[in-house]
């Protein structure tokens, strides 16, 4: 029973962190149409930002995790502007974007490097003190307490945001097509702008979830990414709700598969589940 | 000149990656991220038939390509049902996978320790113990695997991919079968993969799993997306840039482990600024 709930547990951690990576990828995707790699180096920012912040200047926790978010945000944007948005204008196909944003990963993977080093490192600062809260004998720390609400409150708000607001419809125009959002008036670059602002702000938090949750290191963006993208196509690629579904579902797999087989083969179950659902169903369990 | 003699056969080595991994992705317009993987089972199955029965290198070579031609059909079996970006996605995987493979398969590859004492080729009496001796050996090789790929491309079987690349309905309605063909080109670029392997494991003399990541793979893709995608002096002179420009940074008076992240900074911005200005590369006649 106990090892029952303690896998269940660390399945909707998980679950919970690659919800927040799938969120702002589909919605990057569906606005943009192509695989946006860099939104991994995004969420490493994240996570490196609140290293920052937060154990290495000390700042308080609260202001530390905002500059964060902020910081992968604002990078997010930046590229944006300077890179995607010129390729665009040229009409660039889906693989030349896709090798752009490759570039973008591994420059911002390095530079993480060169200024923090490749080691893996921690954030807190007092690992005794945390709480630990015992849910039918599995074990689950505070921290993981406040990613889970974390990740359920960004969920909400952004459906809501989707659903009710006038900015709301025009990502949806402009994801349905662009051509015609933009006769209809909606400035569509401004709309792609603020897609990747907040696509990019959620990789920032999902960085710094893993990041409090595991701890950091230059390759996390990479690997968060991964697992993104597979909860994506396994949801339903570019369907924002979908990506959920499939985030809990690789979660439960992969934890299912460590259990089973040992942690070390984590990664691999991950992408056979991936090639597994592109070889037999694509579209994903919630087709957008 | 021993120094120079060294570079010389690394660009070599990543010359013979190039060419093959060209034939895939220049050639037949198919993004693979998985190069590294063959690059590094060649390596594994000629290091350990050399270390384990210590028979001749050549002998093991050819049966390090057979084999990992026998693995690239499995995988490319399920690679060539996919296409865009996808096929880059699901690549991706297959790299991951048989790197977790080469990591965790403890009791053949020996793990993250890698194997040890890979003796250097001979050949009728004459041992290429020599750096000058290998650097010839690799050029033979070299030359070799050029030739092979210059066959490929001027083929009939060559016009067919690059009709696939170009329109691959279009070519289907004329009665080919595409997937027959992306999946032969596959096999045969990953048997070529597996000279450079066998190559670079009896020139370090010692291989383990990190030479064959993910970021390698991405690596190779840099080196003919720079030099040009589909041209054979193109993946030559895009692999010496990319192996001689850390180098060069290490002269320049950076750090060693700066140097390499500073490659990595380089061939990212290179990646980048070539998808805005020149997406076909600096030699390429094919453009993403």
């Amino acid at each position: 029973m106990d090892i029952v709930s303690q896998i269940a547990l660390n399945a909707v951690i998980a679950g919970a962190i690659y919800s927040l990576v799938t969120l702002g990828f589909n919605l990057i995707y569906g606005t943009a149409r192509f695989f946006d790699l860099g939104y991994g180096a995004l969420a490493a920012t994240g996570g490196y930002a609140a290293f920052y912040f937060y154990t290495q200047l000390g700042l308080p926790l609260l202001l530390a995790l905002a500059l964060a978010i902020l910081v992968a945000s604002a990078l997010g944007l930046l590229i944006e502007k300077t890179i995607y948005r010129p390729l665009r204008a040229r009409k660039a196909s889906g693989t030349i974007l896709l090798v752009a944003s490759l570039g973008v990963l591994t420059v911002i993977q390095a530079v993480i490097a060169i200024i923090f080093s490749s080691q893996f490192q921690t954030l807190s600062r007092d690992v005794a003190a945390e709480k630990v809260y015992t849910i039918l004998g599995g074990a689950i720390t505070q921290t993981q307490v406040l990613i889970l609400v974390t990740a359920l409150v960004i969920m909400l708000a952004l459906a809501l945001l989707l659903k009710y607001t006038l900015f709301g419809k025009a990502v949806r125009a402009v994801s349905d097509d662009d051509e015609v959002a933009s006769i209809v008036g909606i400035n569509t670059e401004k709309v792609m702008g603020a897609v990747f602002a907040i696509g990019s702000a959620i990789a920032g938090v999902a960085g710094v979830a893993a990041a409090f949750d595991t701890g950091i290191q230059p390759t996390m963006g990479l690997s968060l990414l991964l697992k993104g993208v597979i909860a994506a196509i396994i949801g339903g690629i570019g369907n924002v709700y979908g990506g959920i579904i499939g985030a809990f579902f690789l979660a439960i797999v992969e934890n299912l598969g460590a259990w089973q087989f040992s942690g070390e083969w984590k990664d691999a179950v991950a992408f056979a589940v991936l090639i597994l659902f592109l070889l037999f169903r694509p579209q994903g369990v919630w087709p957008k | 000149m021993e120094y120079l003699i060294h570079i010389a056969i690394l660009v070599s080595i990543y010359s013979i990656l190039g060419l093959s991994l060209n034939l895939v992705v220049g050639e037949a317009g198919l993004l693979s991220v998985t190069h590294a993987a063959f690059y590094g089972i060649g390596a594994y199955a000629t290091a350990l038939l050399l270390t384990e029965s210590g028979m001749n290198f050549f002998l093991a070579m050819l049966i390090g390509m057979v084999i990992t031609g026998a693995i690239a059909l499995l995988i490319g079996a399920v690679l060539s049902r996919f296409d865009g970006d996808f096929y880059a996605l699901g690549s991706l995987g297959f790299n991951v996978i048989v790197f977790s493979i080469l990591l965790n398969w403890q009791s053949l590859t020996n793990g993250p320790l890698g194997i040890p004492g890979i003796a250097r080729p001979s050949l009728f009496g004459f041992s290429f113990e020599s750096n000058t001796s290998f650097l010839t050996l690799s050029l033979v090789l070299l030359a070799l695997v050029w030739g092979i790929c210059t066959l490929i491309t001027r083929s009939s079987f060559g016009r067919v991919l690059h009709a696939i690349r170009e329109d691959e309905q279009a070519i289907q309605v004329f009665g080919y079968t595409t997937t027959y063909y992306k999946l032969v080109i596959f096999v045969l670029s990953a048997m070529l993969a597996a000279v450079a392997g066998a190559l670079f494991a009896s020139y370090i003399t010692f291989i383990d799993p990190s030479s064959f990541t993910v970021n390698e793979s991405i690596f190779m893709l840099s080196i003919i997306i720079l030099g040009g995608l589909a041209s054979h002096r193109g993946a030559v002179l895009g692999a010496a840039f990319l192996i001689i420009l850390p180098e060069a940074l290490r002269f320049a008076g950076f750090p060693t482990d700066v140097a390499a992240q500073m490659r990595q900074v380089t061939y990212g911005a290179i990646l980048i600024l070539l998808m805005l200005y020149r997406p076909q590369g600096l030699l390429g006649e094919y453009r993403l």
